[in-house]
């Protein structure tokens, strides 16, 4: 902070100014439909759905044949 | 003469109590806010099961640190800079490199690969970020088509296009980062607000693309790239952590008493459950996003890891390291 100038300081200010009209939701608002937002796309996730992981493509089926 | 100097040094001061002012009165309203943790609303999911992940590929070629990489959208290929000045394009499906440039300068810190999968954007310790199109041609001369399109006053640290190769964005040491038109080299918008070097940028994936994250010095940081609506950072100080945009507020920090080398890079998986870290002390950690907890610690690297990122359709994640090498993970 201390090495800025007067113009930078005034935008500094400017920026707080702007956030703080920042309109925010409460966490019991946003977390719960972050959460789920996450639990529907899981089923989509390739690392998460044992389906989808068969088909990934880069992952080799064994090769070896059992004779 | 000294006269002015004081008016100039009240105004200075009068500033700086009012920014530290409006500083104190955000955290009380991000205070107000926060009337619930994220792992109370996380306490009903059920938790991940075992988890098995292994280096799928390893792609050697570059001679020194790898930097930085990125995937192109044909879920394939990737290009990838390192320390030594050279970027490598690759098909990352059968570890061949389709093309290779040297760039004038070492430490190449920042690439990109344009949304058409037709040409690529770099940059470094040049103050630049130039664009390659890529041919069919692999012998064809890449150096001779380079375009410099980016300008800044200290080094290029990390650049994107946009949702087209028409425009990019950069971020860089000089504190600013600036929205350029790829094919006049015109500066379209310049953005300040950070008072430090800008290490990192990544855009909201929405499809008009208008927003983006810039984080500085310690803190790189990755956009929560499935909703947009969420972001996290990997820092010097170990910790990983979640930033809620709608609260404006740190939500979650993901750390252990036994990680206790930095974070360089995060990424998402396809959902957001997942969290990759790659660490300086060359592991890379996997975390639970809504529990809280690690869920794998995958080895391979022999250096640290510089770079994560998830392939566009999630079935894989690529990481880089300064054993010069980059590694498939699925």
């Amino acid at each position: 902070m201390d090495e800025l100038d007067e113009t930078q300081l005034k935008n500094h200010v400017d920026s707080l100014k702007q956030q703080l009209q920042f309109n925010r939701e409460k966490t019991s608002v946003s977390l719960p439909e972050l959460t789920k937002w996450i639990e529907e796309k899981m089923n989509e996730d390739p690392f998460l759905n044992p389906d989808i992981l068969k088909d990934n493509p880069w992952v080799e089926s064994s090769k070896c044949v059992i004779i | 003469m000294a006269c002015q100097g004081l008016a100039k040094g009240e105004t200075i001061h009068t500033l700086k109590v009012e920014s530290e002012s409006l500083k104190a009165k955000l955290e009380e309203e991000r205070g107000k806010l926060h009337d619930v943790e994220l792992h109370q609303v996380a306490e009903k999911i059920e938790a991940l099961g075992q988890f098995v992940m292994k280096t799928r590929r390893t792609l050697k070629g570059h001679g020194n640190k790898v930097l930085c990489m990125d995937w192109c959208r044909d879920k394939r290929r990737i290009v990838s800079s390192s320390q030594d000045g050279k970027v490598i394009v690759w098909d990352a499906y059968t570890t061949n490199k389709e093309h290779a440039v040297t760039m004038p300068c070492t430490w190449v810190m920042a690439c990109a690969y344009a949304p058409s999968g037709c040409a690529v954007a770099c940059g470094g310790l040049d103050n630049k970020c130039s664009v390659y199109p890529l041919s069919l041609d692999k012998n064809e001369n890449l150096a001779a088509k380079k375009k410099s399109v980016a300008m800044h006053t200290n080094y290029l640290s990390s650049c994107s296009f946009t949702n087209s190769d028409m425009q990019i964005l950069t971020s860089s040491g000089d504190g600013t980062c600036a929205l350029w038109d790829v094919e006049s080299g015109q500066l379209l918008q310049s953005f300040h607000g950070h008072s430090a070097d800008v290490l990192s940028l990544d855009l909201a994936p929405s499809e008009t693309g208008n927003t983006f994250v810039s984080g500085v010095r310690s803190s790189k940081l990755h956009l929560y790239y499935p909703c947009g609506d969420a972001f996290a950072t990997g820092s010097d100080d170990a910790t990983c952590r979640l930033y809620d945009l709608r609260a404006d507020r740190e939500v979650a920090i993901y750390s252990k008493d036994s990680i206790i080398f930095g974070a360089s890079s995060v990424d998402f998986s396809l959902s957001g459950r997942l969290l990759f870290a790659g660490h300086n002390d060359y592991t890379i950690n996997v975390w639970d996003v809504l529990k809280g907890t690690r869920v794998a610690i995958l080895f391979g690297h022999e250096n640290r890891v510089s770079t994560v990122r998830v392939s566009p359709d999630g079935t894989a994640f690529c990481s880089g390291s300064w054993d010069n090498t980059l590694r498939i993970w699925a």
